[in-house]
């Protein structure tokens, strides 16, 4: 879960290092600093919607594969099919 | 421009605010500086922001991208709401304690000093604070 954002659990770190991708690398792929990527791991920051895409597409997955809502945090989620 | 230079920059901006704003707010009268050098940070801040841009506009792209990107960008931010916020709390205090009742030039030329040493202060600490903490967490975050 997310240091200062308690509602948004991010997988960032697991996802890669299933990767086998180091901070450096990833940051050098999305062109951030690396000191971005560890505070996006560690909760301390939220990314922007372009900088989430770039760095699902360097993991190849998807955004929701590493940033997601905490259980319980936005209960319209379990009907989010009435607003599609 | 690397982080460690980037921060000497913005390091030396505040601590020349701070020395600035003390040597008046606190009537430091070690070197006898005039009240009218109190545009000396201000060609700082100049400087440096010269010196930033031509940086991120003209600097080798690489390296622009990693050190103004947009964590970098969100921490400036903080850092320029809480400078203002806290000088907001500081010119509701001066406008408090002045006696208006007994308002003169002089009175007003030590109120307009008061203001810009305590905006010099609140953001060269602001800066100095920054400056550290930006380097830190390069090296070690």
């Amino acid at each position: 879960m997310g240091k200062d954002h308690k509602d948004l659990v991010v997988l960032l770190t697991h996802k890669r290092k299933e990767a086998g991708i180091t901070q450096a690398s990833l940051a050098e792929a999305v062109q951030v600093s690396r000191k971005s990527i560890n505070a996006i791991e560690n909760g301390v920051y939220v990314p922007s919607t372009v900088l989430s895409i770039k760095i699902a597409t360097v993991l190849n997955c998807n955004v929701e594969d590493i940033f997601k809502l905490h259980d319980g945090t936005f209960p319209l989620l379990m009907e989010s099919d009435k607003y599609e | 421009m690397t982080f460690f230079s980037r921060a000497v920059l913005l390091f030396i901006c505040g601590i020349v605010q701070i020395f600035f704003a003390a040597h008046l707010l606190f009537d430091w009268s070690i070197l006898k500086l005039p009240s009218d050098l109190m545009f000396i940070p201000g060609v700082f801040v100049l400087l440096a922001w010269a010196i930033l841009s031509i940086d991120y506009y003209f600097g080798k792209k690489e390296k622009s991208n990693a050190l103004y990107d947009e964590y970098i960008a969100d921490r400036y931010y903080k850092l320029g709401a809480a400078g203002f916020s806290i000088f907001g709390l500081g010119i509701f205090g001066l406008f408090a304690i002045q006696d208006f009742s007994n308002w003169n030039l002089q009175a007003a030329n030590e109120f307009i000093l008061n203001l810009s040493a305590f905006l010099w202060f609140v953001f060269g600490a602001l800066i100095v604070i920054f400056s550290y903490g930006d380097y830190k967490e390069s090296v070690d975050g």
